[in-house]
């Protein structure tokens, strides 16, 4: 321990932070050694804020087989959403703290380091005067039935049975009190006397890092939120909590509840509750729809124009949703919009909104919906180069006699703000005061960015060593970009209609600004999203938003109101007939090319959606012609390199089906590695072959005519010559394969004939 | 009627007409003249919008793009955009729009220099054309008039700059919606609706009641007189076929007959401001015959081909 100095230990956690990989020899007999970081990405709010709100089980659980790690139990019931957690491979290992979870901190309120030693002589003092006794060694101690053991962090002491139940209420008492003798995030797990279950005693926790939420004790006469009680998971499970509906839950009346939740919605994750009447959904779509609010373009942060991130996706016109629930209120969502207030309307149009596709209005895109950007950030710091030697020479600048750049680069070396940059072309020059090497930075790859911002590092009064050019790529809605309304229905954007051919309503003379298709719903059975499209059609009607909290009925029930209220659908469906519109939100459409009344009632109304960040200028793929590959020369593969997508086996198998031979010969040899190779068909080799430098004689040019070519002579080594010279068509990595065996011994030769079947 | 061509002779008739809203019945035609008519207003009356924009300064926390985006879509005075030229076509300039014939400049320059909130609106943009300056709503609309009120570009704080050329060109809302003169242009069938007075009669007065308001808008009521229920509104209908539904429920089918009268249209008509609701019609109009007589044109022009080359093949296709 000695030997390491304080700065390794600096270094070694710095490195730790950077990469989350450990670094060690000996394992410290963790489970996992790499991944105890993650970055918290700034792609938008939410998934900035869930970064923070999320608990990973553990790198090794992932590879196990059994399922029961995954599953969501009684002790983390509250404390982790259901609702919120990837499906696929990490479902039930990462997971998400509900927004009434909190962690106990090292720190009060006031941020001072808590005491935690006077903290628990405080509640051993209380622990005595409620008669427990403390144990001394070698002091003899009844065990339970009689006696209860305590344990306060681990200090043992011991306490009557029949005192035990007293105890908890007065210890419950005293947490839920203003008077500082107990801290309100003491765990009081009392594990009563049964029969084959837990080994009962009381076990109590003051420690830091552990979860606690609020639940309301109901077995204190409530005096204006002095009943709000601090739980945590291992007491949870031996405390009776009812739920807010109403009912008794199955409680028989010989544990009668003592505890009750605030909220039915506390059960929920931040995100999973902004949601709209997430009760209406089969559940697999609320878990889509926290992943895809994650995945949204949206207003990431507020101070875009001072910020340096890698990239940043921004929402230009963003709106705030109609339907809400009080989560968004109350975190205020509305600095962070994610959506538009987008028309939709539910047919089959055109057949463009076939399989998840979506029709979008040309002409409501082109007024500004979805619209937005993609902040780049590029860092050039001079001072990161590689050879000691070249530190401190190199400056911004620009030579005033290089033209080629000047209408990119400006004469201090950095892009003129506002000007357009293709793909290809240099944004940036540096010189090298010793030397006079000039080096221009360009932009790789083929798309086009604006410089939205250069911010320059002024530490060193000097010269400048470090700048931060910000590029901006515009990012409007295209045909292949993904949307979702928040109730997992995502759907590709497969066609721009402008304005005219959209169908219209005869009554307002609305066209829907996005087309989706009814089968979207039977089989995904997403009611909220019906619920919010009447919704938001009669709350913008009335000109107002509209609660979608989850579970707002069962609240209702215990303020004691009537339950025989209208139901959710009536209630949303006299709003539209007071203003004059169908009660089950339809409408009469015309079709917009044709001018004719569609045959059905149309389904129309406003729906919040989102934009997700996939589209397609980041992914597209196409090549034709470009580089290939040294050795096999086949078109090398990756989009950033211009390469191709692979034509692989089962591509194959689908063209052999189809008995398109000559395409496949097509793609699979003459765009692919077509080569002309000579044999020798005396030794059936090709790699003995050699071009023979013709000598060099004058060649006697005739008058007018280029100089004659001589012709190409080709030779077998092995056989000293060029009787049996044949050229045969083949792929390049034929060749290949033939010289890798040559070099393993093993020789290859073609027998060559000509005419089919010989 | 069946088959047999006959030619017709459409009506207009006017029923409400103000600066930026029109309502108007179109009689003895069919749905597909009143569709053409309908789109082609929305996409191919021209209007002026700006275009181009040239940013000298923009320190706002706007950028560039969003800002000339925000300046194309808003409306500006177009009873010139019939006799402009495109400027893709204006001989004058070559295309490159920056002649009178073809557009028009503006330019912007605000500069916030107090501690309050600068909001920039298109008061500030100043044409090179005072017949093309951006619509003015304040008039019209019978708000506080007293306080000049334009659509916001942009608000700047203390130090922000915003300094820019603007070329507004004409268009048509085929190309952007930006050029699109209309705000809504919708069209209903005329509905006839009959009401069988006999069967009427059995029911009482409580399921007449219920009868009227089984319709979300009112198409019915009853005559405090007569206690008869009268059709007092049958435009209102909104082919919901709610009161249908509602006599089948009742056990009275064909209790009322509704029809939509095939050749008679609704018209309502409302604009951005760019141009007057009842221009809007005339020039969609006018704009509908250009369309056929280029169609007529090309039968005239086939067997001339040879004599007018490429000239005719052109008017066939424009």
């Amino acid at each position: 321990m000695e030997k390491i100095s304080p700065k390794q230990i600096g270094a070694a956690i710095e490195n730790l932070l950077k990469t989350g990989r450990l670094v060690t020899q000996t394992g410290l007999d963790l489970q996992q050694r790499a991944g105890f970081t993650v970055q918290a990405e700034r792609l938008n709010y939410l998934r900035f804020i869930s970064f923070f709100r999320s608990v990973h089980r553990g790198a090794s659980f992932a590879g196990l087989r059994t399922t029961s790690v995954r599953k969501l139990l009684p002790e983390s019931w509250g404390f982790l959403c259901p609702v919120h957690t990837p499906d696929g491979e990490p479902c039930g290992l990462l997971n998400h703290m509900t927004c009434t979870c909190r962690i106990t901190s090292y720190y009060n309120s006031q941020g001072i380091i808590r005491d935690f030693f006077k903290i628990r002589m405080s509640i051993l003092n209380v622990l005595v005067g409620v008669g427990m006794t403390t144990s001394w060694p070698k002091v003899d101690h009844d065990g339970p039935p009689q006696a209860l053991p305590v344990l306060l962090d681990g200090v043992i002491g011991s306490l009557s049975t029949s005192e035990a139940d007293k105890v908890v209420a007065h210890l419950r008492n005293l947490k839920v009190s203003d008077s500082s003798v107990i801290p309100d995030d003491l765990e009081v797990g009392y594990v009563p006397l049964s029969l084959g279950g837990t080994y009962p005693g009381l076990y109590l926790f003051t420690s830091p890092s552990r979860f606690i939420r609020p639940v309301r004790n109901i077995s204190i006469p409530s005096s204006d939120e002095k009943d709000i009680e601090l739980i945590g998971p291992f007491e949870q499970v031996f405390m009776e909590i009812k739920c807010p509906d109403g009912g008794d839950g199955g409680r028989s009346t010989t544990f009668p509840a003592t505890h009750e939740e605030l909220l039915p919605t506390a059960m929920l994750s931040v995100v999973a509750n902004l949601t709209p009447w997430s009760d209406h959904n089969q559940s697999p779509r609320n878990m889509y729809q926290c992943q895809m609010a994650k995945q949204t373009m949206a207003f990431s942060l507020q101070a875009l124009h001072s910020r340096a991130d890698q990239k940043l996706y921004h929402l230009q016109t963003p709106q705030t949703p109609i339907v809400r629930t009080k989560t968004y209120t109350k975190y205020c969502l509305d600095n962070y919009p994610s959506g538009t207030n987008a028309i939709v309307a539910v047919l089959a149009y055109t057949g463009y909104d076939m399989e998840d596709a979506m029709i979008l209005n040309k002409s409501s895109v082109e007024r500004g919906m979805c619209h937005g950007q993609i902040y780049q950030t590029e860092t050039i710091d001079l001072c990161e180069g590689k050879s000691k030697s070249d530190r401190g020479q190199r400056i911004f600048k620009r030579e005033h006699s290089d033209k080629a750049i000047s209408s990119f680069v400006d004469s201090d070396g950095l892009p003129y703000i506002g000007q357009v940059i293709h793909g290809g072309e240099p944004y940036c020059s540096t010189i090298n005061q010793v030397t006079n090497a000039k080096r221009t930075y360009s932009r790789k790859g083929s798309e086009m960015a604006i410089v939205d911002y250069v911010s320059v590092d002024t530490k060193n009064k000097n010269h400048l060593q470090k700048v931060n050019i910000r590029f901006r790529h515009p990012r409007n809605p295209v045909i292949g970009d993904k949307f979702s309304s928040r109730h997992g229905q995502k759907g590709v954007c497969s066609q721009l209609w402008p304005d005219i051919d959209m169908p219209f309503s005869g009554v307002t003379g609305m066209r829907p600004d996005l087309i989706i298709n009814p089968h979207a719903f039977p089989s995904r059975m997403t009611i909220a999203m019906l619920l919010e499209s009447v919704a938001a059609k009669g709350g913008s009607l009335h000109g107002k938003f509209v609660d979608a909290t989850p579970f707002s009925d069962s609240v209702k029930g215990a303020d004691g109101k009537t339950q025989e209220s209208e139901s959710l659908v009536d209630e949303l469906g006299s709003m539209l007939r007071a203003r004059g519109f169908n009660y089950h939100g339809v409408e009469v459409l015309y079709s917009g090319v044709y001018g004719t009344e569609l045959t059905c009632e149309i389904f129309i109304g406003p729906v919040y959606y989102q934009r997700l960040r996939h589209m397609v200028s980041d992914k597209y793929q196409v090549r034709a012609t470009g580089q290939v590959d040294q050795i096999t020369r086949q078109p090398i593969k990756g989009r950033k390199r211009g390469g191709g997508i692979r034509f692989g086996e089962m591509e194959r198998d689908s063209m052999l089906a189809h008995g398109a031979a000559y395409l496949l010969h097509d793609r699979l040899h003459t765009c692919s590695d077509y080569h002309i190779a000579d044999v020798c068909s005396l030794c059936g080799s090709i790699l003995t072959t050699a071009i023979v430098q013709p000598q060099k004689r004058a060649v006697r040019e005739i008058g007018g005519l280029p100089p004659a070519r001589a012709p190409k002579k080709v030779m077998c080594h092995a056989c000293q010559t060029s009787k049996g010279m044949e050229t045969v068509a083949m792929p390049y990595v034929f060749r290949y394969l033939a010289a890798e065996l040559a070099a393993m011994n093993i020789k290859m030769t073609l027998q060559l004939s000509s005419g089919a079947g010989a | 009627m069946e088959g047999a061509s006959y030619q017709r002779f459409p009506k207009i008739k006017i029923r409400e007409l103000k600066d930026d809203y029109a309502k108007f019945e179109l009689r003895d035609t069919d749905a597909s003249m009143a569709n053409a008519l309908r789109r082609v207003m929305i996409a191919e009356v021209p209007t002026i919008a700006i275009d181009l924009v040239e940013i000298e300064v923009n320190s706002s926390v706007l950028n560039d793009e969003f800002i000339a985006h925000r300046l194309g879509l808003i409306p500006l005075t177009s009873e010139r955009a019939m006799s402009m030229r495109f400027s893709r076509d204006c001989d004058a300039c070559d295309g490159d729009g920056q002649c009178e014939f073809c557009s028009v400049e503006f330019h912007l320059r605000a500069k916030c220099m107090s501690d309050q909130t600068l909001d920039v609106t298109s008061n500030d943009l100043y044409s090179s054309d005072h017949t093309v300056v951006p619509v003015n709503f304040t008039d019209s609309a019978g708000y506080d008039s007293s306080e000049q009120r334009g659509i916001i570009i942009v608000k700047l704080r203390r130090g922000q700059e915003l300094r820019l050329r603007a070329i507004a060109r004409k268009g048509i809302g085929k190309d952007h919606a930006k050029w699109s003169p209309a705000a809504t242009v919708t069209f209903m069938y005329e509905p006839e609706i009959h009401i069988n007075e006999d069967m009427m009669d059995t029911l009482t007065l409580e399921e007449k009641q219920s009868f009227v308001e089984s319709s979300p808008t009112r198409v019915f009521d009853i005559d405090p007189n007569t206690q008869q229920v009268v059709v007092v509104d049958p435009e209102a209908y909104t082919y919901d076929d709610e009161v249908l539904k509602k006599a089948e429920a009742m056990g009275k089918p064909g209790l009322v007959e509704i029809y939509a009268k095939e050749d008679s249209f609704i018209f309502t008509v409302e604009s951005t401001g760019a141009i007057k609701a009842s221009q809007m019609v005339l020039n969609a109009i006018d704009i509908l015959k250009q369309k056929l007589d280029a169609v007529r044109l090309s039968e005239d022009t086939v067997e001339a081909d040879d004599q007018f080359g490429e000239l005719g093949a052109h008017m066939r296709g424009g």
